[in-house]
């Protein structure tokens, strides 16, 4: 039987559902993000055996996984949770790496103090489908004082068109706790569509140290993504947060840090690219809470092909949050005549004393760079290429992930090869 | 081989700059190229690369006899050119070891071994005396004034062009970085290499000698010669070419 806490939500978020119209994001200027082109009532939620090993799983996955030892994994396909693996040491420490459903059962005590503490069924129709419909998802628990190295994997997978995934991450940092967690979210190459409705709720402990990266990969399938991920950061602790998105047909999410008490920190480092038609709509919030919060926010984009994609990163600091001081710059980078994006930062400050600064620029590539390059013997796309991979430099060593790190520069790198002939064309018109 | 500039004619968007400028460069010879600011040295230096915001009207620049006047400027760097810039650009997010060897394999067929490759980075630094721990920093950010223009010589050197143009390489540097950067220059002079050194000042040509010095006003060679009119240059300065170029004319 599970947790009243948990079916109590089901229902009121089904009722929610029900009584809400399919969204349309608008937004002043040229921006809309419409789910009109979703054939919602055809998906379904698909279930799937458990794996014997990552042989199983196909490249995409693997790859975001990588090949070491890892402390945990989390693996959900489609609907239902396919492999759940922990280090015995750790286990043994007490950390937790199950699936949200397992969880919800066999830690109830642990659960239900953070399920849904900062997220809210009443966001809108897909937070209400998600906190009604989730199953499997994944929940991460690290006991106060206990660091973990490597890092602790979630991994979503797709692989079917006509599937509906509905996830639910929840993760808890115990005080003076260390951990690196990661989670992917992938697709195959497929023809039709497919919605992932994703929840994150990450919790960080007075005192603890914290790294959380998103890798989203959708493939060249209709993948359409509505999440909603947040991060609470208590008294004295850090978290580093970097998401990276590598494209998806159409991508709506809001991403929040939250520095909940005095002197919490964060750095909230993203990277998207989008090509073809995708359209990607992120919604970044920095909220400050209490006094002496600190943080700092980049984000970088490059757009090829027809595709858009629209940044809004809001800093909020409410009364109480004195002597906080953070800043926010964002950049997108077109290669492309038909490309569309807008960077949109902006900020609500309702205290004094604090010290809030922010940037937003959309540019094309530096021809005086490119000219550079070449006077050295370097072909024109080749030194496009290069100067692209080095605009995101800054924000992929912020993984601090070898590994995720090598992955995301060779898919920039086969980005921007696969998208030679517009890069090319924008070139030439210039 | 030589570098041979024919009637070169230049405009930006707005005028005419260079009125028609004749100049061979050969491989085992030191030109210097000097001129008050808004001569024009600085437009010649980018045309000769293939700078896409100039645009050639009229004559020609050809490297061992081949046109390259509507060349691509990767072109021009495979076919034996260089130039070292005044202000050289800033590239975020690539090191300056990697920035050499793209630059390096770009010349090649087959890309340069590790080994070779720092073998040939390492003698050059010590050349130019530059700190190991340069190579990892990206190119030009945060470089001082002196970092930048040893960067240059030290791209110059991995290169080996057979022509390379130096665009006031010796401006905004102390005396100490200028030595340095005359000595690699003087390290690299030889029948492999030829060179243009474009000044304002005679600073430079104390160290590097050079045989040939032409005088760039307007948008014209008005003087050429021997070291010597560099030396004529540092006495009577550039108003008296001036004006003994307007006497001639009238």
């Amino acid at each position: 039987m599970p947790a009243s806490f948990v079916e109590e939500i089901r229902s009121a978020a089904l009722a929610r559902y029900e009584s809400e119209p399919i969204p349309n994001w608008r937004r002043s200027g040229f921006w809309t993000t419409s789910l009109r082109g979703l054939d919602l009532d055809a998906l379904e939620p698909r279930r799937y055996e458990p794996i014997a090993g990552r042989e199983d799983l196909p490249e995409v996955a693997r790859d975001a996984i990588g090949e070491q030892e890892r402390a945990g994994l989390i693996v959900q396909r489609g609907a239902s949770t396919i492999a759940s693996v922990l280090d015995p040491a750790l286990a043994e420490q007490g950390v937790i790496v199950c699936s949200l459903e397992q969880a919800v059962e066999e830690h109830p005590e642990l659960v239900e103090p953070y399920f849904m503490k900062r997220l809210s069924y009443e966001e809108g129709k897909f937070s209400a489908a998600t906190a009604a419909f989730w199953t499997g998802g994944a929940f991460v628990y690290v006991p106060d004082g206990v660091v973990v190295a490597d890092p602790i994997q979630v991994l979503y997978l797709i692989d079917e068109p006509g599937t509906v995934q509905y996830a639910h991450t929840l993760v808890v940092i115990g005080e003076n706790a260390e951990a690196y967690v990661r989670e992917a979210c992938v697709a195959t190459d497929f023809e039709g569509q497919a919605l992932h409705a994703g929840a994150f709720e990450m919790y960080c402990a007075a005192g603890s140290n914290a790294r959380l990266s998103h890798y989203q990969d959708w493939g060249s399938g209709e993948v359409h993504d509505i999440s909603v991920k947040r991060v609470e950061i208590g008294r004295d602790a850090l978290c580093k947060w970097v998401p990276i998105h590598l494209g998806g047909h159409l991508t709506k999410q809001q991403l929040d840090i939250i520095t909940a008490e005095q002197g919490s920190d964060m750095r909230h480092s993203g990277l998207y690219f989008t090509q073809g038609t995708e359209h990607l709509d992120l919604f970044t919030t920095d909220r400050k809470e209490q006094a002496n919060t600190t943080g700092d926010t980049v984000w970088k984009g490059a757009l090829t092909g027809a595709s858009r994609a629209s940044y809004e990163g809001l800093i909020e600091i409410i009364p109480g949050a004195t002597n906080s001081h953070t800043y926010l710059q964002t950049h997108s980078m077109l290669l492309s005549p038909k490309a569309k994006a807008d960077a949109i930062p902006s900020l609500i400050v309702e205290v004094d004393n604090v010290s809030a600064s922010h940037g937003g620029t959309v540019g094309e590539i530096d021809e005086e760079l490119v000219f550079y390059m070449m006077t050295r013997g370097v072909a024109r796309q080749e030194a496009v290429r290069i100067l692209v991979e080095g605009y995101f430099e800054e924000v992929v060593q912020r993984l601090g992930d070898p590994q995720l790190e090598e992955l995301c520069r060779r898919r920039i790198s086969e980005k921007i090869l696969a998208a030679k002939d517009t890069v090319a064309e924008f070139i030439a018109q210039r | 081989m030589s570098l041979e500039i024919q009637n070169l004619h230049v405009r930006t968007e707005d005028r005419e700059i260079l009125h028609g400028v004749d100049l061979t460069v050969s491989k085992g010879e030191t030109h210097a190229l000097m001129g008050p600011n808004g001569s024009g040295k600085s437009m010649l230096a980018n045309t000769i690369m293939g700078n896409p915001n100039y645009e050639v009207t009229e004559g020609k620049i050809l490297l061992d006899g081949e046109d390259l006047t509507g060349a691509a400027p990767d072109e021009r760097a495979r076919a034996g050119l260089f130039l070292a810039f005044q202000y050289p650009a800033t590239v975020p997010g690539v090191s300056v070891a990697n920035f050499l060897r793209m630059a390096v394999n770009a010349g090649r067929e087959e890309p340069i071994k590790v080994k070779e490759f720092g073998a040939m980075l390492g003698e050059n630094m010590d050349l130019l005396k530059i700190d190991r721990a340069f190579t990892k920093r990206y190119l030009n950010e945060g470089f001082s004034g002196g970092e930048k223009k040893r960067a240059e010589i030290l791209q110059m050197a991995m290169l080996k062009p057979a022509i390379a143009v130096l665009d006031e390489t010796d401006s905004g540097l102390d005396i100490d970085a200028l030595r340095i950067v005359s000595d690699g220059v003087n390290a690299m002079r030889g029948p492999e290499m030829g060179s243009l050194i474009i000044t304002h000042y005679t600073r430079i040509l104390n160290y590097v000698k050079p045989d040939f010095v032409h005088i760039l006003l307007d948008g014209r060679i008005v003087r050429e010669g021997g070291s010597e009119l560099a030396d004529e240059l540092e006495e009577k300065g550039y108003e008296f070419i001036r004006e003994e170029v307007a006497a001639n004319a009238g």
